[in-house]
């Protein structure tokens, strides 16, 4: 019956067709597309578009041309009378055939059940970003990207959909070309394990949101799945590209400090306060030059570029990739640089007919000066006062000379950053290899065994010194060289049959991991110069070691999968795996992940299949159980370490306090998403809202310190115990929109546009009830300022609240004074031991008349209620122009370094704000100064303190002073491009060329006063800490992208 | 593919997951011991027990001992360290770094015994003998104790803390009554003292540590809630105890109060109860004491630190009579003194201010300590010795007279003048025992608590001895050998009231634990 009517149908055409021809070209570039499939719509058969993307093919008037190809919008065309219809196909932007990485199996994004991202490598390359992970910043919808460290090579922090877990890590599991690439506690310090990657290489990211996605991957990937490929080899004609860009980075932002003059005015008004401490040489200021502006001194521009080339092709039989890279970065602060070398080889060969076989490599070489992190480089630039030279008139360095006792020797930032050294090399090999047999049409077995090699070396020499009165008497260096090896062993069945209707995939598969790591290192002092550093060269008698070895975690999964998809209208997938991890006493050593979820093609269904507007909408939702074993291994038990011991030579310290019942964590995760496109793909969003509830939190338990451990640095302190700690919620949306604006014959304008919401809260804290509580202190004040409750999001501020100076006699009577240890309030007195004016006032909020712990609040929270990003792409005739912005709204900052450097009897460097101290003034000249009544502040809008030497006020206390607003919007990116005209190529044997320009970190919108709002941590209960960072640079690039071909 | 061929291969892939083997998942350290496995023989409880005479667990305390023991009476300070001038004029905030180091380090050691105590119980193999396992536990009570004590003598009313591990689930703790810290700690002790031996190796508690301090400890408890008098009985209990340690220990003082301080007599027969610094350690493991406090760079190890020199006051110096050389110089350096053992390769130090000698021991040359580093100075510095046992005694026969002239009293205490080469007295009352305890023990942390210990049941003379303290610098010319109390004002200082002997528990620790800020509840139900 079928073939009847096509019979009829065809021979009906026959009668009246004409042929058509035209040129089928890209909307973007405007370059001719070959092998673009060309169908009358009924027809069976097609054409092909030639090479200079040509076609023809006979039509009837009636008839529909059907344009199709891959990664580009399908266009149907009614012909009516014209012979000649050239085409333009504008790429999709949220392409439907796409493909999606899903675990362990590839599906189209139209088939997708759960809550997938995904990104292009050029998308990601826009920023130029040293490291792929920088580059995800708000291009991902639910995705939080914050730089730890503007250092070359530092690191980020990612979070998907909040924080879920306060034991550090709230990393997404990284899986590269099937690597699974182990996550770090702390990647800020130019650690990050994944800067070996070079961007370049990157083909395409997909980011697993939600639990129906990631718990193929099981307890690793409660936190998401950030899934990598890189670019293979295709079957054609070789390909030659050379990448290579270079840049100039400045920083954004400097912090106002005080210049000479002024600290001189500054410190002689102290003096005369004081009492003591005036210094001769400051007898007039208006006679003394800026002096140094030590951020002046420790920022440069510095240079960074980056070259790349990529040789690509293959036969029918074997495809290959090899790309080989150097990246140069300098850091725009002193004593920081960054190189890397890398190579890589992605190979894949139809060995028989029924096996596959391919590898992916990558090696990679890094050198990094980490000297400014090692040293306190930025820290110790913003603490010293301008008065410091540099260098001394006679060429030496200059440090801190006055002998005054309270002001405290502080290192020369410039002279450590050029005379120690702290290199870290890093030697990577990473890699799979695979092989894939075909038993029959529908059944195979994939084997992989993919490994990460890290062999690094660090070297470290202090030398000896003299800046000023800071001297370091005998130099002393160290030597660490340390392996760590992870091994993946995988296979897995994959099973597909189409039943007609019902169209059936299964997957079952068994892993197993493995940790093995070693270190040695070794130190000496007392080197003959500064200039010999070799171990060797040290005095034998001070010679150290250390090292360790052995086994780290492991563990062994076994997982399946089933997906159902019936009639293209519903689609249903289940997945079930079940980990052992070594993390946890044997009785609680197993655990089951499982989830499922359903997705309904609306578009398909017969109401909606003739709305043309409509390309899909596609309702998805999901349910997940995770479970999460992110600890460090052997917690359960108490692990001794040898310590040198003056009584026996060594001994055994107990280093942590062990939770012998800790278990896993475990995530219940629920989402709903809806997808659709619309007008041929010019219009497409994806909207997802999730709920995850973690019971159970695993946590390094920050205890009282009465409990003899601690989760910070504390010497003789245990290890804080891990233990399943309450619960906690977090529940959000995320939206993403894409839209092509203007589609002209030379102009193009496309949007991007992504938000995110996700609201924190903690549900329980098992131990203690409900006054258990979650607290960190700042090393600038020694004062808690994050508290974490139920009912409260983690992480949040907590302080007093600040409510003006003490500036009239009437302040003393509306406001409660702080109390002694008796609970006595301190007296009002100029005098040391009492308040005065020009101390900070705060709130009494429990109204007990008095100041103490209990009149502390939650001073607003680090998590940003939204975060967005927004992207412009321009095209006109060959030029292309890209704008990015990113932002966050409604976070607070904790200003750390405004602790002491708006703090007037502080002995460092002081930010200019601090010359508006409080001024106190008499009411009667000839009065007292003594006399409550016979004083006032004359400035009291102020919120310096005034200059008495005294603390009894505590008035760098913890409270809303320091705690400000984060939220910023940031032009991250604008790049300009323009491509070369085929005509110019042709004639210089060259496929295309592209050149640009970028600039990235633009400018910046914000109320934060501090360097840069942006600020990322590792830890959840530091989130938003502001303690001085390496800020991200400003970056200005030229580059060039050159593909030959033939 | 031959059907063969894929049977071979499932059969392979088959044994690859039966491969993995249940041990699998069993991933010990390899470079830490776990308790779980590792007390086997009684070395092992060596090894443990070692851990708490020193290093890393006593670190935190080892300023606090100094600058609180010394810094809160009057004894020392340094006006450039605003954390000590707190301590030194009585407006210390919760936000005090030596307070907070203080209470932490003290219950890290108290971790650490805990820790040591129940896996001895819990974990130890039979095979080891009960008398060895009752030693080692008798060691950990012992230093447990010394931590509650000096607990109790600055905070008064604190947590009991006996298993940690109960604090995972169950982490907030009211404060125990200061009556039941005491019981507590004397249990320690008590416990200590009959399960510890006569002699040991040099450096470990004995019986007579445990007896000593237990004798200290029933002294401080006899004044406790007492108005004017203190309890009869404990006084007596101090007095058999530490007239045990006087007369049946077989202990004597070390011949030299000077050479009493140096490196090379560290664990010498008197030192009681002495801390076991390591040299060659880094930052966090060693005895720190001469890189903060020293005079000066020159003396200490690799020409290093001398950071906030600890000045003596005025009215220490006043304690110390025309004729007690030895210990005045052995505890304070003057403008001018020679020391030809500090810097000896450099010909000697001249001192060219007043500062604290104790504890100021020279480089790594004079130490012969190749290893040691500013972070670890090699000193074995006594937390408890014998002349501190013989006051104690003395003491403890005076009880509540107003003086006594008793034999053993006066045959112990004037053992101590003796040997500093003073002369000895004929009757003693209190205020003598204290002024002997004040310049036989300056420097070593004693005074604060030689003060608490009278404002239990003295409140009005023990506030009224800080109040009339002459705390101001001094000079001394070293020509003329005169010195002069300094004419400028001294640093302003809060009165000090009863309250003044309770420390503040630092504040993030009360925020962290609201329940510290109500009444302490009692211990023993």
């Amino acid at each position: 019956m079928l073939f009847i009517t096509a019979m009829l149908m065809a021979l009906s055409g026959y009668a009246q067709t004409h042929r058509v021809t035209g040129t089928i070209i890209s909307a973007e570039d405007s370059k001719p597309i070959p092998g673009v499939s060309i169908k009358v719509k009924g027809a069976k058969t097609g054409m092909v578009s030639a090479i200079d993307g040509t076609y023809s093919i006979m039509a009837a008037p009636n008839d529909v041309l059907i344009f199709s190809f891959i990664s580009y919008a399908t266009q149907q065309i009614n012909i009516g009378k014209n012979t000649s219809i050239d085409v333009k196909l504008t790429q999709s932007i949220s392409n439907l055939n796409e493909v999606v990485v899903t675990g362990y199996a590839k599906t189209k994004r139209k088939d997708v059940t759960g809550s997938i991202s995904s990104i292009k490598g050029d998308d990601l390359r826009q920023t130029q970003p040293t490291t792929f992970d920088q580059a995800l910043q708000g291009k991902v919808a639910g995705v939080v990207v914050q730089q730890i460290s503007g250092q070359p090579g530092g690191g980020v922090s990612i979070q998907i959909r909040g924080i879920s877990s306060i034991t550090g890590s709230n990393s997404p599991l990284y899986v590269i070309d099937g690597i699974i690439i182990p996550p770090v506690g702390d990647p800020g310090n130019g650690g990050n394990p994944l800067n070996a990657i070079n961007p370049a290489d990157v083909e395409s990211i997909d980011v697993l949101k939600d639990a129906s996605a990631t718990a193929i991957y099981g307890s690793q990937a409660t936190n998401g799945v950030i899934v990598i490929t890189t670019k293979r080899g295709k079957a054609g004609a070789p390909t030659v590209s050379y990448d290579f860009y270079a840049g100039d980075q400045e920083i954004p932002k400097k912090l106002p400090t005080m210049n000479l003059q002024q600290y001189a005015t500054f410190m002689d008004a102290r003096a005369v306060v004081w009492g003591f401490g005036a210094r001769p040489e400051f007898a007039n200021p208006q006679y003394l030059g800026k002096g140094t502006n030590w951020q002046n001194e420790l920022f440069r521009r510095a240079p960074m570029n980056n070259h790349t080339i990529t040789v690509s092709g293959g036969d029918d039989k074997t495809q290959y990739l090899l790309a080989g890279s150097y990246f140069d970065q300098q850091g725009i602060a002193l004593g920081s640089d960054f190189k890397r070398y890398s190579v890589r080889l992605n190979l894949d060969n139809r060995t028989t007919k029924w096996l596959k076989v391919g590898t992916s490599l990558q090696l990679a070489h890094i050198d990094q000066n980490q000297n400014t992190s090692a040293d306190g480089i930025i820290s110790s630039a913003l603490s010293l006062t301008p008065d410091v030279p540099v260098r001394n008139p006679d060429g030496s360095w200059g440090g801190v000379t006055t002998t005054d006792g309270w002001v405290p020797g502080i290192v020369n930032p410039v002279a450590i950053a050029q005379l120690s050294t702290n290199v870290a090399t890093r030697n990577q090999v990473f890699g799979n290899a695979y092989a894939e047999i075909q038993f029959t049409r529908d059944l195979s077995l994939r084997t992989e065994v993919s490994g990460n090699f890290d062999f690094g070396t660090a070297d470290n020499f202090t030398p000896s010194y003299t800046f000023g009165k800071v001297v370091n008497g005998v130099n002393s260096g160290s030597s660490n060289s340390s392996q760590s090896i992870y091994t993946v062993l995988r296979n897995f069945f994959t099973y597909n049959h189409d039943f007609g209707k019902l169209k059936f995939n299964a997957l079952a598969g068994h892993e197993a991991q493995s940790n093995r790591y070693e270190n040695v290192g070794a130190g000496r002092t007392n080197f003959p110069s500064n200039n010999v550093q070799a171990i060797s060269a040290g005095d034998p008698t001070s010679a150290t070691n250390s090292g360790s070895y052995g086994l780290g975690s492991s563990s062994e999964s076994y997982f399946g999968r089933i997906n159902l998809s019936w009639n293209d209208k519903y689609l249903i997938t289940g997945n079930i795996r079940d980990d052992g991890s070594s993390n946890f006493p044997t009785n609680n050593r197993w655990s089951t992940t499982y989830s499922g979820a359903f997705a309904w093609k609306i578009n398909n269904e017969a109401f909606l299949k003739n709305v043309k507007s409509i390309n899909e909408m596609k309702l998805r939702v999901g349910y997940g159980l995770t479970n999460n074993q992110n600890i460090p291994g052997n917690t359960y038990v108490t692990q001794l370490t040898t310590e040198a011991n003056g009584l026996s030579g060594i001994a055994q310290f107990q280093s942590n306090l062990p939770n012998p019942k800790v278990t896993w964590e475990k995530t219940n995760y629920y989402d709903a998403g809806l997808d659709g496109t619309f007008f041929n793909g010019r219009l497409s969003f994806s909207l997802d809202v999730y709920d995850r509830e973690t019971k159970a939190l695993l946590l390094a338990e920050p205890l009282p310190m009465y409990s003899g451990s601690s989760t910070g640095y504390s010497p003789g302190s245990m290890g804080a115990p891990y233990a399943n700690v309450g619960s906690m919620r977090n529940t959000g949306f995320d939206l993403q929109i894409n839209s092509t604006n203007i589609n002209s014959k030379n102009f193009t304008w496309k949007s991007g546009f992504t938000i995110s919401r996700n609201v924190n809260k903690v549900l329980s804290l098992g131990n203690g009830g409900s006054d258990a509580s979650l607290t960190q202190k700042s090393y600038a004040n020694n004062e808690i300022v994050e508290k974490t409750m139920v009912g409260q999001p983690i992480g949040e501020f907590y302080g007093y609240v600040f409510d003006g100076l003490f500036a009239k006699p009437q302040d003393f009577q509306t406001h409660a004074l702080p109390v002694d240890q008796s609970g006595k309030p301190y007296p009002i007195s100029a005098a040391g031991g009492g308040i005065w004016y020009g101390d900070r006032m705060f709130k009494d909020l429990n109204g007990d008349g008095i100041i103490d712990s209990r009149d502390q609040t939650f001073l607003g929270s680090p998590i940003p209620k939204f975060q967005y990003g927004i992207s412009n792409s321009f095209f006109y005739k060959n030029f292309d122009l890209n704008i990015f912005f990113s932002g966050d709204y409604g976070n607070k900052i904790f200003n750390q370094m405004a602790i002491g450097q708006t703090n007037p009897t502080n002995s460092t460097a002081y930010f200019s704000s601090t010359l508006g101290y409080a001024r106190l003034g008499l009411v009667n000249p000839s009065g007292s100064a003594s006399d409550v009544n016979n004083v006032y502040v004359i400035n009291p809008n102020t919120t310096i303190v005034g200059l008495r030497n005294d603390a009894t006020n505590d008035n760098t206390r913890s409270s809303n002073i320091y705690i400000q607003d984060g939220s910023f919007l940031k032009c991250k990116n604008i790049t300009l491009g323009y491509r070369l005209p085929e005509n110019i190529l042709s004639k210089i044997y060259l496929h295309s060329i592209r050149v640009y320009a970028t600039v990235t970190n633009v400018f910046t919108i914000t109320k934060y006063v501090g360097m840069d709002p942006e600020i990322g941590s590792w830890n959840p209960l530091q989130a938003g800490w502001d303690a001085g960072y390496y800020p991200q640079p400003r970056v200005y690039t030229i580059g060039a992208v050159i593909t030959f071909n033939k | 593919m031959k059907p063969i061929n894929k049977i071979v291969i499932i059969l392979l892939l088959g044994a690859a997951i039966a491969g993995c083997k249940k041990s699998f998942l069993d991933r010990p350290s390899t470079s830490q011991i776990s308790s779980n496995n590792f007390y086997q023989a009684p070395g092992d409880l060596r090894l443990a027990t070692a851990n708490l005479y020193g290093g890393a667990p006593w670190w935190q305390f080892q300023q606090p001992w100094l600058l609180l023991g010394d810094g809160l009476p009057g004894t020392a300070f340094y006006t450039y360290y605003g954390d000590l001038m707190q301590l030194y004029t009585r407006t210390i905030t919760g936000q005090n770094t030596i307070v907070s180091s203080g209470w932490t380090g003290l219950y890290n050691v108290i971790a650490q015994c805990n820790m040591v105590i129940n896996a001895i119980n819990q974990q130890a193999s039979p095979s080891i003998p009960a008398i060895k396992k009752n030693q080692a536990i008798a060691e950990a009570r012992f230093i447990r104790a010394v931590a509650y004590y000096h607990l109790a003598v600055y905070w008064g009313a604190v947590p009991i803390i006996e298993d940690n591990t109960k604090l995972v689930n169950d982490p907030l703790l009211y404060r125990n009554t200061i009556s039941d810290v005491y019981k507590f700690l004397a249990n320690d002790l008590t416990y200590a003292a009959q399960n510890l031996p006569a002699t040991d190796q040099p450096g470990r508690v004995t019986t007579w540590s445990a007896q000593g301090l237990l004798g200290k400890v029933y002294l401080t408890m006899s004044g406790l809630g007492k108005n004017g008098t203190r309890d009869q009985a404990l006084l007596d209990s101090a007095k058999k105890y530490a007239g045990n340690v006087c007369k049946n220990s077989g202990l004597e003082l070390f011949h030299s109060y000077y050479d009493l301080f140096k490196t090379q007599n560290n664990d010498n027969p008197e030192s009681l109860f002495a801390l076991q610094w390591a040299p060659g350690v880094g930052y966090g493991f060693g005895n720190v004491l001469p890189t903060y406090y020293s005079p000066s760079s020159t003396i200490n190890a690799q020409k290093s630190g001398g950071w906030q020199p600890l000045q003596p006051t005025w009215d220490l110096y006043q304690m110390y009579s025309d004729k007690d050389t030895v210990r005045r110089k052995a505890s304070i350096m003057l403008t001018g003194d020679h020391y030809s053992e500090l810097d000896a390769a450099d010909g000697g130090y001249t001192a060219t201010g007043i500062s604290m000698k104790k504890h100021i021991v020279g480089n790594e040359k004079d130490n012969n300590s190749p290893t040691m580093t500013m972070w670890s100075s090699p000193e074995h510095f006594a937390m408890l010795r014998l002349a501190d046992i013989y006051l104690v005694y003395a003491e403890a026969i005076l009880g509540n007279n107003a003086s006594t002239a008793d034999g053993d009293a006066l045959l112990y205490f004037n053992k101590v003048r003796t040997r500093a080469g003073v002369d000895p007295v004929t009757i003693l009352d209190f205020d003598t025992i204290l002024k002997e305890r004040r310049v036989e023990l300056a420097f070593e942390g004693q005074y604060w608590i030689d003060l608490v210990r009278l404002s239990y049941y003295q409140p009005a003379k023990a506030v009224g001895i800080l109040n009339s303290q002459a705390r101001y610098t001094f000079t001394y010319d070293p020509v003329s050998h005169v010195a002069k109390q300094d004419t400028t004002a001294a640093v302003p200082t809060l009165p000090a009231t009863i309250s003044s002997f309770t420390l503040p528990i630092p504040a993030a620790e009360v925020t962290a634990d609201p329940k510290l800020a109500q009444p302490p509840v009692p211990y023993y139900k």
